[in-house]
């Protein structure tokens, strides 16, 4: 008994070793490469917008008032630096609208990357481990869900769910989970077959522990990449999705609705839609920037389809 | 030997679309509003008889396992049954709009390929520098614009503002031409006709770039690493070490082999660009499948929903299919 | 390896080819589309369902149809019902009405159009599954000439309709079915004639693309001129006209700037300025036949009270509405009814502005203001959501904010309507704004439909609000049969003073249709029911 609890504790020290070591040598690789952490800063920022969103702005966000409808930008004639990007059909000022958006876009594509990669990752490394009926099956299913295309299914589940953020959250999940569910799968089929998982075994260390402790370790870094490069495309479809009508209700800003009732508008008030679109443009760029560098820096090897 | 593979790969789909068939039956019918509601529209007289009558041709008044029966004895006959709202055979109004769509993939598909190829190569081979750097920022760009922006965009700038392309169709009237395939440009081409060629290119164009715009910064990324790993290995040395121009090199050598994870790249593509297109449609007024299908999905319109998606998961599984098919040609060393 | 540098090659040449071509005719000479100083194109919103005049239920597919087919009379939206293909008519008693076919008129495959084909239309129109393509089922237009039970042929130029009850909106009823030839649709059967179809109106088919996205047609040069009431009378001014369908409301504004197309309609207030601005555009507005109103869900809290309902009522300011969400082009309504229809009561005059009396009554109710200024009855603060689909939804927006402006907590909730149709029937939602269609401009169609307490497919198909007063039940029944002018006025005035009163709605605003055209459009008059009338209009 006690040689055992020497061996983890001992372990444990030598992980914290090889893990403060690993966080230097990133950040290093990370100032070696301004692009990416000019991406990764940008990122921060939009985190930082959406937190402090409330204390950064001095207008609401759901109302305006109809005398102020369609000012335009304040650097245009007839703008004024109250509202700097101008307002919107509500006369709702529209700098604020964007950043209480960033809000939306971020939960929504946190949220739905979050489950996706859970569920996935859990399910292919079962999958992957266990192999059997349990594969069989979980495999076809998902084959099943990736012969529809994204939106059309999307929409569908949110016609059958009705609108609203947890659905919209989950419209996305569902079919965003056989991507992680296919890396983890394929992940772990190479690593079972690998020397220390049979230490393990012989360590006598039972299969879920396995799993946890030892795969899960290795797996995560691709799951984790693949995921932030996820994350900026389901911030597009939630847009999409709003944009059709079937994302979140307003008078909640969210940027794809933003730019789809603005659309309307583009020939008298064209900042409507265009501002909401830039920022989902940044935003998206900024994640996708800095997850290929994160990529780049954890493992160049590795390449995601 | 392959034959027998590829047979059986075909087979195997068949699973999958009942599969796909049964899961949006049962969707579509548990999802909220009456079709029949829906087809009396928001005004107007209406009689209840009518009603009733419409309920009982649709089967909707029969418990859902026997309407399902009708369905399924229906399709395999190739019949997907009669639109609700548009009172026309769902197959004919399939085979209206597929050419449309597909023109559309094509025609991105292309827009990706003659932007992302050169981009991809010249990056490799001039590796960090400003040009590379460049041209990965573009792509980078590329998969962060939302599609329906840019098509925004993109219409008010060319089409309202400098007046040099259309905004919308797919072309002018006025304009003669013998429809042999239903695509525009193809059949311009086929029967020599150089006014509607012109005019359906003109057409195609932005619709097309605004699907493309994704698809190529995707191609340009995958092309350029796939060159630089070719670029890197040990024959393409040797082939500099016997003398030939870098040219050759890098046309004859490297392209041939970083191809390989392109062309299954090129192939995925093609079933995100079908599932996507709906967004462009709208916006351009393309009179394709994504549009009708979105309406039909509105209008709770349960044959067409049924018979476009079945549409576009053989249509997705088939072209997966071909890329893997592809993929052991190029590559002898991988089995189906 | 041959096979890339083949195809890179004739990728290249294409190329190079288009772009020589694209240089050749260069941009901006002439617009990319060059439409036909002959060609006048109309874009519309959505595209007709049916080319067949007893097979659809829409406006966009009436609107095509009646290009190419004429009715016994039709509608000008200023002046009322006038005779078209009818030559007169008469009223033998109440139940029976006799119509004389004007004499000399041609199809456009040159047969002469008869009395046989006038009972053929409507017999096809009201008997069961007669419309046999593409499977057997009656006429969906059939609802809208219900009373109609037989018609006969009386001699070649004569018919006799026979009606189960007096029926006084028969009128504006029978504009809406076009007459089709017995001969043709006997030769080419019901699918020839969704095909290709063959009316007597000012213009004939010449070809339809991808369904019906695209619709064109050609003069009509035989055309026996059309209601000789309604100048201008004879052939259509235009040689050529296309329908297009376009979507989307920007595009289709665009596409009129861009020169595309000559003729757009559904164009959104916010767009009105900006096309007025423009240079070759002219925008024209008429009243419209969709009014707005928010009803309230009487069956339950807080709108049980007919004091909370009136309180809602004064506390809109319509006119900044209609200025601010309208941007002036809408009118405000005063009850259930629209100004323009035949039978509004003009003593009816709108809820007027009025924020303290909306408070006062709210606090009669028991509504009173609580610590945060926003009102409250024992403890539960008034709150509820406003439902609508999103054609509606800035008026919807507009309206919470005026509620909470007088302390009512009232969001938005924007639904797709055939998901909250059912909630609202059942009654399970507490607000909802929306419009309900009256094109007849009378108030059989409408009236029983939302203010009538039935619950079946005909009355009270449209009731959201629950309102059920039998009064009004009967004055709404007997006024479908009332064919006394002065009568019938008196019913309807009175019901819609009780419905005015009892306010299960709040009676929001009447919106213009609005319709825009290039410079070189002459003699283009929108019409109020969003009929694209094209025989009157011509291209300079």
């Amino acid at each position: 008994m006690p040689e055992r609890a020497t061996y983890w504790g001992e372990a444990s020290r030598v992980r914290l070793r090889l893990w403060r070591r690993a966080f230097a040598e990133f950040s290093y690789a990370l100032w070696q490469r301004p692009i990416v952490l000019m991406g990764g800063i940008l990122v921060l920022a939009f985190l930082l917008a959406a937190l402090l969103a409330g204390q950064i702005t001095s207008h609401n966000p759901m109302r305006g008032s109809l005398l102020l409808r369609f000012e335009p930008p304040a650097w245009q004639a007839g703008g004024k630096w109250a509202y700097p990007l101008g307002t919107d059909d509500q006369g709702r000022d529209l700098l604020t609208r964007i950043i209480f958006g960033t809000r939306v876009s971020l939960a929504v594509g946190v949220l739905t990357v979050g489950i996706s990669v859970v569920v996935g990752t859990v399910l292919g490394a079962a999958a992957g481990y266990y192999r059997g009926w349990l594969d069989e099956l979980v495999s076809r299913f998902a084959d099943l869900l990736l012969a529809f295309p994204f939106l059309i299914f999307a929409i569908g589940v949110m016609a059958f769910l009705g609108p609203g953020f947890p659905n919209l959250v989950m419209a996305l999940a569902f079919k965003g989970w056989v991507e992680f569910f296919r890396l983890a799968r394929g992940e772990m089929l190479a690593e079972r077959a690998k020397e220390y998982v049979f230490a393990a075994r012989v360590a006598g260390q039972g299969h879920a522990a396995i799993i946890a402790s030892e795969i899960l370790p290795n797996i995560i870094q691709s799951v984790f990449v693949l995921g932030t490069l996820r994350l900026g495309y389901m911030i597009i479809m939630e847009a999409s999705l709003s944009f059709i009508g079937l994302g979140i209700q307003p008078p909640t800003p969210a940027w794809g609705s933003m730019v789809a009732s603005g659309r309307d508008y583009m020939l008298r008030a064209w900042w409507v839609a265009t501002f909401p679109g830039l920022a989902i443009l940044l935003l998206v760029m900024a994640i996708n920037v800095f997850g290929e560098g994160l990529r780049d820096i954890l493992d160049p090897r590795l390449k995601i389809e | 030997m392959r034959a027998v593979k590829i047979l059986e790969r075909v087979l195997c789909t068949l699973p999958i679309m009942l599969g796909v068939a049964i899961i949006v039956f049962f969707f579509i019918r548990l999802t909220p509003g009456d079709p029949v509601d829906i087809m009396m529209g928001r005004g107007g007289a209406v009689s209840a008889a009518e009603i009733e009558q419409l309920r009982h041709q649709f089967h909707l008044d029969e418990p859902l396992h026997v309407q399902l029966w009708y369905f399924l004895r229906d399709a395999g006959r190739g019949n997907l049954g009669y639109s609700y709202i548009r009172n026309k055979p769902v197959v004919e109004l399939l085979a209206e709009r597929l050419p449309a769509t597909i023109e559309l993939t094509l025609g991105s598909l292309l827009v990706s390929l003659l932007i992302a190829t050169p981009i991809g190569i010249i990056s490799a081979v001039r590796q960090n520098s400003l040009l590379d750097r460049l041209s990965m920022a573009g792509a980078f760009l590329g998969i962060s614009m939302p599609g329906f922006w840019l098509g925004i965009i993109l219409i008010l700038f060319f089409a309202v503002h400098l007046q040099w392309l259309p905004a919308q169709s797919r072309l002018s009237y006025g304009l003669q031409l013998q429809e042999l395939t239903g695509m525009h440009v193809l059949d311009s081409l086929l029967t020599g006709n150089l006014p509607a060629l012109t005019d359906s290119l003109k057409h195609l164009l932005l619709p097309s770039i605004t699907l493309g715009a994704g698809v190529a910064a995707i191609v340009a990324r995958v092309l350029r690493s796939s060159m630089l790993e070719v670029l890197r290995s040990d024959y393409i040395k040797l082939a500099r070490s016997k003398g030939a121009t870098e040219w050759r090199v890098v046309i004859r050598h490297a392209l041939r082999n970083a191809l390989i994870p392109t062309v299954t790249v090129v192939g995925l593509q093609f079933g995100v660009l079908l599932g996507g297109n709906m967004i462009v449609e709208a916006v351009f007024s393309w009179p394709g499948l994504g549009r009708l299908v979105v309406d039909a999905i509105f209008n709770r319109d349960f044959p067409l929903i049924q018979g476009a998606v079945m549409i576009y998961a053989i249509t997705f599984v088939l072209v997966n299919l071909v890329v893997d098919v592809l993929y052991t040609y190029l590559n002898p060393q991988i089995t189906l | 390896m041959n096979r890339a540098r083949i195809l890179s090659i004739v990728l290249i040449t294409l190329l190079t080819l288009h772009g020589l071509l694209f240089a050749a005719f260069p941009a901006g000479a002439g617009a990319p589309a060059a439409v036909g100083r002959d060609t006048l194109v109309v874009a519309i919103s959505r595209a007709p369902a049916s080319l067949d005049p007893a097979d659809h239920r829409t406006r966009e597919s009436e609107t095509v149809i009646r290009n190419i087919y004429d009715g016994l009379v039709t509608r000008d939206t200023r002046s009322g019902v006038h005779l078209e293909l009818a030559e007169s008519l008469k009223w033998l008693d109440d139940k029976t009405l006799e119509f004389t076919v004007r004499k000399g008129v041609k199809f456009h495959d040159g047969t002469p159009l008869k009395a046989d084909d006038v009972v053929f239309t409507f017999e096809r129109t009201i008997k069961t599954n007669a419309i046999e393509y593409p499977k057997p089922h009656t006429s969906p237009r059939r609802g809208l000439i219900e009373p109609l039970t037989a018609i006969e042929k009386k001699d070649d130029y004569t018919v006799l309709m026979h009606f189960k009850s007096p029926w006084p909106p028969a009128m504006q009823m029978i504009v809406h079915h076009q007459i089709v030839s017995k001969a043709y649709v006997d030769k080419v059967g019901t699918k020839g004639l969704a095909e290709k179809p063959m009316g007597a109106g000012p213009f004939k088919f010449l070809s339809a693309k991808t369904g019906l996205e695209e619709v064109a047609l050609e003069r009509f040069d035989e055309y026996y001129g059309g209601a000789p009431d309604l100048k201008p009378v004879g052939k259509a001014c235009v040689p050529r006209a296309v329908f297009r369908v376009i979507p989307e409301n920007s595009t289709r504004v665009a596409a009129l700037l861009a020169g595309e197309v000559d003729i757009i309609t559904e164009v959104p207030a916010e767009l009105l300025d900006t096309l007025k601005k423009a240079p070759n555009v002219q925008v024209m507005t008429v009243p419209g036949t969709r009014p707005i109103w928010m009803e309230m869900n009487v069956r339950q809290a807080p709108f049980n009270d007919a004091k909370v309902r009136q309180a809602l009522n004064y506390a809109v300011d319509k006119d900044l509405i209609v200025q601010k969400v309208y941007d002036g082009r809408a009118q405000p309504l005063a009850g259930p009814l629209m100004p323009t229809n035949a039978f509004a009561d003009p003593a009816l005059k709108p809820y007027p502005y009025d924020k303290g009396r909306a408070l006062a009554l709210l606090k009669e109710a028991g509504w009173t203001p609580a610590p945060r200024g926003m009102l409250a009855k024992d403890g539960n603060p008034l709150a509820f959501a406003i439902d609508t689909i999103d054609t509606t939804r800035s008026l919807a927006e507009a309206l919470a904010t005026l509620y909470r402006d007088i302390g009512i907590d009232a969001s938005v909730r924007i639904w797709e309507y055939n998901v909250v149709r059912p909630k609202l029937l059942a009654g399970e939602r507490q607000a909802y704004v929306g419009d309900w269609g009256d094109s007849a401009f009378d108030p059989v169609g409408h009236m029983e439909a939302k203010w009538h307490s039935s619950k079946d497919a005909t009355y009270g198909r449209a009731n959201f609000s629950g309102y059920s007063n039998t009064r009004v039940d009967q004055l709404i029944a007997s006024g479908e049969r009332e064919v006394d002018l002065a009568k019938r006025r008196a019913i309807y005035n009175e019901a819609q003073k009780l419905i005015y009163d009892e306010a299960p709605a709040v009676f929001l605003v009447l919106p213009m249709s609005i319709e825009a055209a290039s410079a070189r459009v002459q003699n283009w008059n929108p019409a109020s029911d969003s009929r694209v009338n094209l025989h009157d209009v011509c291209l300079k």
